[in-house]
């Protein structure tokens, strides 16, 4: 079975959570749990880093509906950065970038985060 | 198990006790003062057919309970002094009643009489029931069956008892004199007998070490009252010869068997701890079979788990913590609160070092160790390892109160019980896995059986539209979903969906995106207005992580139209003049966002149809179908597969690309559900 980690580095306020592997219905939940955790410390501003990513499935993107309401209402944001061809095709398909702001780069996340502060 | 000779009282015990008393009491009210050696002897059966009644009555009621020979031995105790205080102070009372009792003994008085037969019987009484101790002391734990040597001794005892009215006649003497011998030494060789004293334990050896002292002293007194010449021994010679020497030999056998049970005592007691620990050793042995069976339920497990280790290594209180999720937990507390078992675990635990952690390991607490009170009331800490396929699985821990603490043996106990209860446990959670795995797959059973009955069971079927279907579903099911909507007689209406997830939660979403349809195809016009109707309405029922992605489309099949509208699902193709078109207008799956920003989202597309267009909708299962390296089927694949094969009929379509699909995919399993919906446009037939 393909493996799904996580991990979290801090720049400048912003949480960048790294996910890499296999994300899908068996995995999903270990993104939950960073999710959680991230928010549970009262850090609301997310970059999701998606360089490593091989695969997300339907389930694996219902994590980022689940938390998105929570993140916004705190006034931050979860942002989606460094999407292979692939990965960003399926977000697409679903309307995603109307919804998350997609960066080429984890940098240019970061950076518009802090053009808001 | 009662004595073959009073095998004959067994049915009728009540009644033929009481039958042989008020006989005995009768025979004594009219023939006291006879000096007839025929009617004495008649008496003495009497009085003897009265014990054996007794003793078999009292023997149900002994029998009824398990026996504990210390109880035992403590009741022999507790009627020896009443025996003694009777016989004692015997002289007194009848004084104190009657002039003269002294003299009156031959008296022809009733009250006397009846006076004496109530002493007598109570005498009586006393010593049958201490008749009966000593059976059930001789018989406890025996391993052969000796009743022989016990039932000759009775032979003996009656016939000594029987022949002692002769005790005057200087010439016959010789034979109660031999029946007293003989009888003597069968006691002995009886009071030898006793294995019951080795599966005491040590406290209970010491106890019966005293007892039996007092007790066997208290016979000897007993005996010399019995036979002095005081008014007691009169009044029982009077009443029945037998009984008197009856009682003799009863306090013989006493004073021998205490004494005997004395030295016994005194000389196992040396062993004694010995004993104990492999007695309890061998308990443990049981204990750890019983742990076998109770693998089905993970809380009485660990109830018994923690209640053995306390006891394998004399500890008080005991608990086990377990790694879930990378943290130690407990999860059983014997003797012990959570509260406190939680800090001293993570106390203990914390010093752990990382080589050391398959080793059990002891704790001294100290003062220091800033666990306050903690430290003063548990002394010592034994913490085990609980481990399963050579991976820690958590500790087995134990605590000694006081200022016990954990020696070598202890700590080897527990680390051998430590064993045991990790193959328990492993084995316990193994099998909680292997139930809740049998769950989940009768839940996707019926998932399945809910998808099978949502999608159509076949095809519409029209002149100038030829349809084709395919739906593989995955083991766990997938969510997807296609359905066709005849609308009017020349409209119909088609869609297809994936529901975000698997399982018997996206079958049921699935069922609601039909009943949804189903009802908003009667009344709209258009797609759009049918999926901005539908997000609205799944606006109240979807949970926040799950959506669906769908294309929703309307053929005219008189204006020879298709209009389609998509919320986040996989592009139409449409294959045309032998090339392929991907048709995607913009829209956001349904359940991703709710109002304005979905409604303007979603476009619409409208086709003029013509001669030999297909239509062809997927889901991503087909596309993400993967080969063992994990590599995906592909859209171009797909497309090259589609355009091999335009010419073709639907049916033959679909056949030719599920025939690639499970060319490419091989032997790997399916991870996802495959539809494939084809429409084929032939306006001449």
């Amino acid at each position: 079975m393909a493996e799904f980690n996580t991990w979290i580095n801090e720049r400048s306020g912003v949480s960048v959570v790294h996910l890499k592997g296999f994300l899908d219905a068996h995995t999903a939940s270990t993104l939950e749990n960073t999710f959680s955790d991230i928010i549970g410390k009262n850090n609301f501003k997310i970059v999701a880093n998606f360089k490593d990513l091989t695969y997300i499935s339907s389930a694996g993107l219902g994590v980022f509906m689940a938390f998105i309401e929570k993140v916004r209402e705190n006034g931050g944001d979860i942002k989606l950065a460094s999407m292979s061809d692939k990965v960003f095709n399926i977000f697409d398909l679903l309307g995603f970038p109307l919804l998350y702001e997609i960066f080429k780069t984890e940098d240019e996340a970061v950076k518009k985060f802090e053009e808001i502060k | 198990m009662v004595l073959n000779p009073l095998r004959f009282f067994n049915k009728f015990k009540l009644q033929t006790f009481l039958g042989i008393t008020g006989v005995l009491f009768l025979y004594k009210i009219f023939f006291t003062g006879s000096d007839s050696a025929l009617l004495k002897s008649t008496g003495d059966v009497l009085v003897l057919l009265t014990i054996a009644s007794l003793v078999v009555y009292f023997s149900e009621y002994l029998g009824k309970r398990t026996i504990n020979p210390l109880s035992l031995v403590m009741n022999v105790g507790i009627l020896n002094v009443i025996l003694f205080c009777l016989i004692t102070f015997s002289g007194s009372i009848f004084n104190m009643f009657f002039d003269n009792a002294a003299e009156g003994v031959n008296s022809a008085d009733p009250i006397f009489s009846a006076a004496v037969f109530v002493y007598s019987f109570l005498i009586l009484s006393v010593l049958s029931y201490i008749f009966l101790v000593f059976k059930e002391l001789y018989f406890l734990k025996q391993k052969r069956n000796v009743s022989i040597y016990f039932n000759t001794m009775i032979v003996f005892i009656v016939l000594a008892s029987l022949t002692y009215f002769l005790r005057n006649n200087p010439e016959l003497s010789f034979i109660k004199n031999t029946f007293l011998i003989v009888s003597i030494l069968l006691i002995v060789i009886n009071s030898v007998k006793i294995s019951w004293i080795a599966f005491l334990v040590k406290k209970e050896k010491i106890s019966l070490l005293i007892l039996s002292v007092v007790i066997s002293i208290l016979f000897i007194v007993n005996l010399a009252n019995n036979s002095g010449s005081g008014l007691h021994e009169k009044i029982l010679m009077n009443f029945s010869p037998a009984l008197s020497q009856f009682a003799n030999i009863i306090m013989i056998y006493g004073a021998i068997y205490f004494s005997i049970l004395f030295f016994t005592t005194f000389f196992h007691l040396p062993t004694a701890e010995a004993f104990d620990r492999k007695a309890q050793e061998v308990s443990s042995l049981q204990y750890f079979s019983k742990l076998i069976t109770q693998v089905l339920d993970f809380n009485e497990l660990a109830e018994t788990v923690t209640e053995i280790a306390a006891k394998v290594c004399n500890s008080q209180a005991s608990w086990i913590v377990l790694m879930e999720n990378n943290e130690l937990n407990t999860v059983a507390n014997k003797n012990i609160s959570y509260i406190d078992a939680e800090r001293i675990g993570k106390f203990v635990l914390g010093q752990i070092k990382e080589d050391e952690k398959f080793g059990t390991l002891i704790v001294n607490l100290g003062k220091s160790d800033g666990l306050d009170k903690l430290s003063e009331r548990y002394s010592s800490i034994a913490a085990a390892p609980l481990k399963a396929h050579n991976k820690l699985r958590g500790y087995l821990l134990s605590a000694k109160k006081g200022d016990l603490i954990f020696d070598d043996e202890d700590k080897n106990a527990l680390d051998t019980f430590s064993d045991y209860a990790s193959v328990a446990i492993e084995n316990s959670r193994l099998l909680e896995e292997s139930i809740e795995k049998e769950r989940l797959e009768k839940e996707l059973d019926v998932a399945r059986e809910i998808q099978k009955k949502i999608l159509p069971s076949k095809n519409p079927v029209f002149e100038k539209l030829g349809i084709s279907s395919v739906f593989i579903p995955a083991f766990e099911v997938g969510g997807d979903y296609y359905d066709f909507f005849g609308i009017s007689e020349n409209k119909l209406g088609f869609i297809i969906a994936d529901v975000s997830g698997k399982g018997i939660s996206a079958a049921f979403v699935m069922a609601e995106i039909k009943g949804i349809f189903e009802s908003l195809t009667k009344t709209a016009e258009s797609p759009k207005e049918i999926l901005i109707s539908a997000n609205q309405i799944l606006k109240k029922t979807l949970d926040r992580k799950t959506f669906v992605s769908a294309i929703f489309g309307l053929i005219d099949l008189d204006k020879e139209t298709l209009k389609i509208s998509r919320a986040g699902h996989c592009p139409m193709l449409l294959l045309r003049n032998g090339s392929i078109k991907n048709i995607r207008p913009g829209g956001i799956g349904l359940g991703l966002t709710f109002g304005r920003r979905f409604n303007e989202s979603l476009e619409e597309v409208e086709i003029k149809l013509k001669e030999n267009d297909s239509i062809v909708l997927y889901t991503d299962g087909v596309t993400e179908a993967k080969n063992t390296r994990m590599e995906d089927f592909g859209d171009k694949l797909f497309e090259k597969t589609l355009l091999k094969s335009l010419e073709h009929s639907p049916d033959i379509i679909t056949k030719n690309i599920i025939g690639e699909i499970s060319e490419f995919t091989k032997k790997n399993s399916q991870h996802d559900d495959i539809t494939l919906v084809i429409l084929k446009w032939k306006q001449k037939i």
